[in-house]
């Protein structure tokens, strides 16, 4: 725990100079015309791969899920930016030998059994609503929109051309998930 | 104690080296399992620093954030001795550097295979970071050994520190348990010490310890005493003999098989006239008289030889002036007992005195023979002209007797008419006393002719002989009884002529006395006594006083009248010079009229000569 303290002071001192680092970085991005902007496929790649991996550091509640054979369901809400990346990421893996599973829902209302939501930036005017729905559902919701201290547990941010995410640990809380700390200390 | 200090020393240096050796094994064992034990511990503990490092950073792989994993692995400054860590991602690329701003190179460019080893004084680890059943990388770690060499330089330092207080323990206790075996053999040491330097063989070892060291003083002194006793008696034996030689008055030398001397005692230098140091710087020959030297080196050479051990010579020595020394040489011989000459002792007595005394005497005794023989052939001469005298005066003056006594019986015969009673009785005596001279002038004859007689001795028979003598006398004693009682006599040597006179002496007297009884009983026995044979004659005759006895022997001694018994009175002195001339007595024991005993001795061996006895 020590450590971990240790680890978050010398992180947001570490923020503070990765954002001037990442400022300059933008502006030198934009000096050298659209350079990095070459691989916008690759960010859902990578944000897929994510929503894959956030599975292995997170334990739900038992109520999540009927039996052991219930699959672990990954949900889109909105529009999709995926593409085609999020069903080739989870294809043939399992998380806690649970099958996994990808559904897209076009509304909240849509959204029976989920685990893992991803709440896509069309929806980012509902946040608010969206989330104070499923608050309490035990689904771990996740989203790339501006969405600070909306309740939605974990969001993407762009950190200098690389995808970093941040976690509201309260949020967690309130719908009673379990993030691993090694998990919450990179968010 | 500084000749004993070697053994305890020894004795020392082992017990150190025995102790030291023995800890130092037990320190390198300790040290060897230390250092095995260390790098298990060390190995195990990075094991498990890395896998919660890697369990850690699964997130940081995942979500390809390598500044968490520095932060991560920069976690790592609380272990001084992890020099260096890196992670890898799964494609085998470096993600994350401990210390942060190291550069590449000081890592290894790829992961090894899983697992630890020891490289150049490191512990080099590689473990995998796992999450799920997939590997996302790998976790290097670099460990410096300075824990376990620090930790060894501490159990060098406690190492030493016991060591060097376990050897002053030891020297300490051997120290003292030391003596327990060092002071028993330092005190043999010393007493065989002093025996070999002052050859003092009455020290004894002090009993220190018990157990062999008992034993071995034990055995020390008892040979120290043996060795004490044979030097003491070879020291007097020394002395004794020295002093022997020294205030010897006999002239002694001591002389090497070879002839030289070696030693001569002060006589010797007095008797010869030089001095110790002349003669031992000479040969023993050229101390002899040239012409004896020969006969002395022949003696010489038999004893070496081993023909003889002592040889004794009268030979001439020269005295230094000169004059010839008749010595007594006594030569022994010392012998090894191997038998080999060791040397020899000569005793040399001066005898020159002696010999002049011998010559004198043996002069004069030539001398006192020639005048003994002369002597003795004028004592013969005196003797036999004495002889023939008395032979001529015995025969001489029986001539006029048988004139009377024949003039007498012619008278008696032819004129015996003319003649009255009283005449013829007066001639009758007058022939009695002429015929009894005529006996006594034969038995002086007979008696004198006894001691010019030679003696010619031969075993006799003396039974036979005694027989023959009465057989012989029995006629003369025709009107007598006799009992003739003969025991078997031993024969004995004696000349048989004179022997049988003896006989017949002591049968007739034996006879003749007792003609007064009615029956005359004469015995003859004999008997041993002091390596003689003692003959004796006995009769139950009128006897004699003994007071008397004295006289028997004598010449014309008579103890009864010739009106009683004839008789000349010469008879038993015949018969003694006869006994005496053979070398034995003669004696008798009587009592009147109770008969009387002739005794005489003869020896068993013949020891008279046949010469004439003089001086009766």
């Amino acid at each position: 725990m020590a450590l971990s303290k240790t680890l978050a002071n010398r992180r947001r001192s570490w923020l503070r100079k990765m954002l001037t680092v990442v400022c300059s970085g933008i502006i030198v991005a934009f000096l050298l015309g659209e350079r990095t902007r070459s691989a916008p496929a690759s960010e859902y790649q990578v944000k897929a791969a994510f929503l894959f991996n956030f599975t292995k550091f997170v334990e739900w509640p038992p109520t999540a899920f009927g039996d052991s054979n219930t699959p672990l369901v990954i949900g889109v809400l909105g529009q999709d930016p995926f593409g085609s990346y999020l069903n080739e990421t989870v294809q043939g893996e399992s998380v806690n030998s649970r099958q996994l599973q990808v559904e897209r829902y076009r509304s909240v209302a849509e959204i029976k059994r989920c685990h893992v939501l991803f709440i896509s930036r069309s929806e980012s005017d509902r946040l608010n609503q969206i989330v104070a729905t499923l608050k309490y559902r035990g689904i771990l919701t996740v989203t790339d929109a501006d969405a600070v201290d909306t309740g939605v547990i974990i969001r993407f941010v762009n950190e200098g051309g690389r995808i970093r995410f941040r976690i509201d640990s309260s949020a967690a809380k309130a719908a009673k998930l379990s993030i691993s700390s090694k998990l919450l200390r990179l968010g | 104690m500084t000749d004993g200090s070697s053994i305890r020393r020894k004795l020392m240096s082992i017990i150190l080296v025995t102790s030291t050796a023995v800890l130092l094994l037990t320190c390198a064992s300790f040290f060897a399992y230390e250092f095995f034990t260390f790098r298990t511990t060390t190995a195990t503990n990075l094991s498990t620093m890395g896998a919660v490092l890697a369990s850690n950073a699964t997130g940081s792989l995942i979500f390809n954030i390598p500044e968490d994993a520095t932060e991560i692995l920069s976690a790592l400054q609380a272990e001084p001795h992890i020099r260096a860590a890196s992670l890898y991602d799964a494609n085998g690329a470096l993600f994350a550097t401990y210390p942060k701003d190291s550069p590449a190179d000081r890592f290894p460019s790829a992961p090894e295979i899983d697992g630890y080893h020891f490289r150049d004084g490191y512990l080099i680890s590689f473990q995998p970071v796992v999450q799920g059943g997939k590997r996302l990388g790998t976790l290097y770690l670099k460990s410096d050994m300075d824990g376990i060499y620090a930790r060894f330089r501490l159990y060098a330092a406690i190492a030493a520190a016991v060591i060097l207080a376990t050897s002053l323990l030891a020297y300490g206790l051997s120290r003292r348990l030391q003596w327990q075996i060092s002071l028993p053999i330092l005190a043999l040491t010393q007493t065989a010490k002093a025996v070999a330097d002052r050859g003092d063989y009455s020290v004894r070892a002090q009993r220190i310890g018990t157990g062999e060291f008992e034993t071995l003083t034990d055995a020390f002194n008892h040979m120290l005493e043996r060795i004490h006793e044979g030097d003491t008696a070879l020291r007097d034996s020394e002395e004794r003999f020295r002093s022997a030689m020294s205030y010897s008055a006999i002239g002694m030398a001591l002389i090497t098989p070879e002839g030289s001397l070696l030693d001569v005692n002060q006589a010797l230098c007095d008797m010869i006239g030089y001095t110790r140091d002349e003669i031992l710087s000479t040969r023993f020959e050229s101390l002899v008289h040239s012409d004896d030297v020969a006969a002395n080196v022949n003696e010489f050479q038999r004893l070496l030889n081993e023909q003889t051990n002592v040889y004794r010579v009268e030979q001439r020595h020269l005295h230094k002036s000169g004059q010839v020394i008749w010595v007594d040489l006594s030569m022994s011989i010392v012998r090894e007992q191997t038998g080999k000459p060791l040397y020899c002792i000569a005793q040399i007595q001066d005898i020159t005195n002696r010999k002049r005394d011998e010559e004198l005497l043996l002069n004069l005794n030539s001398e006192l023979e020639e005048r003994v023989q002369e002597r003795t052939r004028k004592l013969k001469e005196a003797n036999s002209e004495l002889e023939a005298f008395s032979y001529s005066v015995s025969h001489d003056l029986r001539a006029p007797l048988r004139a009377i006594d024949g003039f007498s019986r012619i008278l008696l015969e032819e004129n015996a008419d003319k003649l009255d009673e009283d005449g013829r009785r007066v001639l009758d005596v007058i022939r009695h006393n002429t015929q009894n001279m005529g006996r006594l002038i034969d038995d002086l004859l007979a008696f004198s002719r006894l001691s010019r007689k030679q003696m010619e001795p031969c075993l006799v028979n003396m039974s036979e002989l005694a027989r023959d003598v009465f057989e012989q006398l029995k006629p003369g004693f025709i009107d007598q009884k006799i009992h003739f009682k003969l025991s078997d006599l031993p024969a004995t040597y004696g000349d048989p002529a004179l022997i049988r006179q003896v006989f017949v002496n002591l049968i007739s007297n034996a006879a003749k006395y007792s003609r007064p009884k009615p029956e005359t009983v004469i015995e003859l026995e004999s008997h041993s006594k002091n390596g003689d044979y003692v003959y004796s004659v006995r009769d139950n005759g009128v006897g004699f006083d003994m007071a008397y006895s004295k006289k028997l022997f004598g010449v014309f001694q008579r103890l009864h009248s010739l009106e009683q018994f004839e008789g000349t009175g010469v008879g038993l002195a015949i018969v003694q010079r006869i006994v005496h001339r053979h070398g034995g007595l003669v004696w008798a024991d009587a009592r009147i009229d109770e008969g009387a005993t002739f005794y005489f001795s003869l020896p068993k061996e013949k020891k008279f000569d046949g010469d004439i006895a003089t001086g009766e």
